[in-house]
């Protein structure tokens, strides 16, 4: 930490993108970091991380998430598209209804995973992360080009705002005159929010999100729009500006993936117990990327199974080497963490089939020495979901 | 012991915080009770008369006495910069340790930093009322919340050190 390391983190601040809610983290005094070449709070002033985190199990909180990557895909081979470069069964996801998927290479490799909602019959709303922005765009150009499908591919700008929290549906039904009781999990609908969007034009909202709570994903993308609308509910009693500390915490807790960690390349859906995002008719068809390699996991049951662990003493952090109870090496903690909500250690990890069962004792190097931990079922806190 | 309390683990990499002069109120809980100054009638200081205090980069402080009986802690500052700590541990006593050698770890939700001796020396004891209470640290990480006790094997070390008002300027320039 000498001068010239500070001096040049204060152009790099400069330099990062910042989203239509930059100010407002500012003037919530954000502590702000770069990630994924956004300036993004990771902590609020006045709040510390477990403070953040707790709130959000509690009450609601209020993440930007703009910096992530919103498509459209519409176009006669939208369909087609997605159903090959994912293994998700897009004939049974209906209008407004929303899947978790992955990205597939040819190997069966995760290259991100994805929320694909359906709107119309062939237009697909469908967000990625930030941190994939770059490879995602070449990999779907070269994916549409490759097998010669007539799709229109639009990125939609602005403000993309989650609020999350077992007060999140009071909150944002202050907002508007939609009865949220009507939209569940999973779901999504173009809502009027009173006045406070430019033109009155309605937003896209989905209700679910990354924490394990109840919450919703608002797309504005009238960033003027965005801003005025996260102040109204920043506003709120029950509503605080929650940073990408407790967002990772909140997310590890609720057993999800992050890419980069839980998921890679080298990873396939099986092993990531993402099976589930296969659809019934791709399995028999077998036509969608890697689908030779995924299928193959899927019948022959000897990919390692991504796990998760509790544990005492030091948190168990990525990369950390796991042992089994012989004292081989069988892998690494993928994401770990103290849980603010159990008040002991959380991690991931993949582990060989016979020991990713539930009950299992085995071993994390921590800092030179081993230490004890065991397998239990993911999520690690139950889900709070209005299904 | 700061250069990972600040981080985020995502994709491994961690990023550095990078308004933290615009926001160095975040490092503080209260008004400003700032202070990287041994907190007075607390162990560090009562153990005897005048000790040396001194500084290291990597925001530890050492309070060493004429019996070459010294006290380890982190400062304020990175007490602070950690947020709620989660856990505490030091290196099994009695045990050797170079200058610079970890000795222990201090943690929050999302970030372990290592505790480096600033000395070399003989570890000799650690503050088991912390470690079974880390929370502790961020109360009074200046005084009643030391991390460990070491017999220093040369004095002299202490000389490359920073002292009070030079670390607090090191802090000035480090943003």
């Amino acid at each position: 930490m000498n001068s010239k390391v500070a001096r040049r983190a204060y152009s790099d601040l400069a330099s990062l993108k910042k989203t239509p809610l930059y100010n407002i983290h500012l003037k919530h005094n954000g502590k702000m970091v770069d990630y994924a070449g956004f300036a993004m709070p990771v902590l609020y002033n006045g709040q510390t991380h477990v403070e953040s985190h707790n709130w959000v199990r509690k009450m609601a909180g209020l993440f930007d998430v703009s910096h992530m990557v919103q498509h459209r895909f519409s176009g006669p081979d939208a369909t087609k598209f997605l159903e090959q470069i994912t293994p998700t069964d897009l004939a049974e996801l209906k209008p407004y209804s929303s899947s978790l998927s992955v990205l597939l290479n040819d190997n069966g490799g995760i290259v991100d995973d994805t929320i694909i909602t359906r709107q119309d019959n062939d237009t697909f709303y469908v967000v990625t992360n930030a941190g994939c922005r770059d490879k995602d765009l070449k990999f779907m150009e070269s994916e549409a080009v490759k097998h010669g499908f007539n799709i229109k591919h639009e990125l939609i700008g602005g403000g993309l705002i989650a609020l999350q929290g077992p007060e999140a549906s009071a909150a944002l039904q202050k907002l508007t005159t939609e009865n949220l009781k009507d939209l569940h999990f999973g779901h999504s609908k173009f809502i009027s929010m009173g006045g406070l969007i430019a033109n009155n034009d309605k937003v896209h909202v989905s209700r679910g999100g990354y924490t394990g709570e109840d919450g919703f994903e608002i797309s504005i993308p009238d960033s003027a729009s965005a801003v005025v609308f996260a102040e109204t509910l920043l506003d709120m009693e029950s509503v605080k500006p929650i940073g990408l500390a407790a967002r990772d915490s909140l997310r590890l807790e609720a057993g999800m993936c992050l890419y980069g960690h839980e998921l890679t390349e080298e990873i396939n859906p099986v092993a990531a117990r993402l099976s589930w995002t296969i659809g019934k008719r791709h399995k028999a068809e077998g036509t969608f990327n890697g689908a030779k390699h995924v299928l193959h996991e899927l019948n022959a049951k000897t990919s390692l199974l991504r796990s998760g662990l509790v544990s005492s003493g030091p948190a168990p952090r990525h990369g950390n080497k796991v042992y089994d109870a012989e004292g081989k090496e069988i892998g690494e903690i993928t994401s770990g963490s103290m849980s603010p909500t159990l008040k002991q250690n959380v991690s991931m990890t993949y582990l060989p089939r016979n020991l990713a069962k539930t009950g299992t004792e085995v071993f994390i190097d921590i800092r030179g020495k081993k230490r004890p931990a065991k397998v239990v079922k993911l999520p690690f806190v139950p889900t709070n979901y209005y299904r | 012991m700061l250069r990972n309390a600040l981080n985020f683990p995502l994709k491994t990499s961690l990023p550095r915080v990078l308004n933290s002069k615009l926001n160095s109120a975040v490092f503080t809980h209260a008004i400003r009770m700032y202070s990287n100054e041994i907190t007075k009638d607390t162990l560090p200081l009562k153990y005897g008369d005048n000790p040396v205090i001194r500084y290291t980069k990597n925001h530890e402080w050492i309070a060493s006495h004429k019996d070459s009986n010294a006290f380890i802690g982190i400062t304020k500052y990175a007490a602070d910069a950690l947020g709620d700590t989660t856990f505490v541990e030091v290196n099994e006593v009695p045990v050797d340790v170079e200058a610079g050698e970890s000795i222990g770890s201090v943690e929050s939700v999302k970030s372990a930093s290592d505790v480096y001796s600033p000395v070399t020396g003989k570890l000799i004891a650690s503050n088991e009322a912390l470690i079974e209470n880390p929370a502790l640290l961020n109360e009074d990480p200046m005084g009643e919340s030391w991390l460990a006790k070491i017999e220093i094997t040369n004095p002299e070390e202490l000389e490359s050190l920073m002292d009070h008002k030079q670390y607090e300027s090191f802090l000035e320039d480090s943003h």
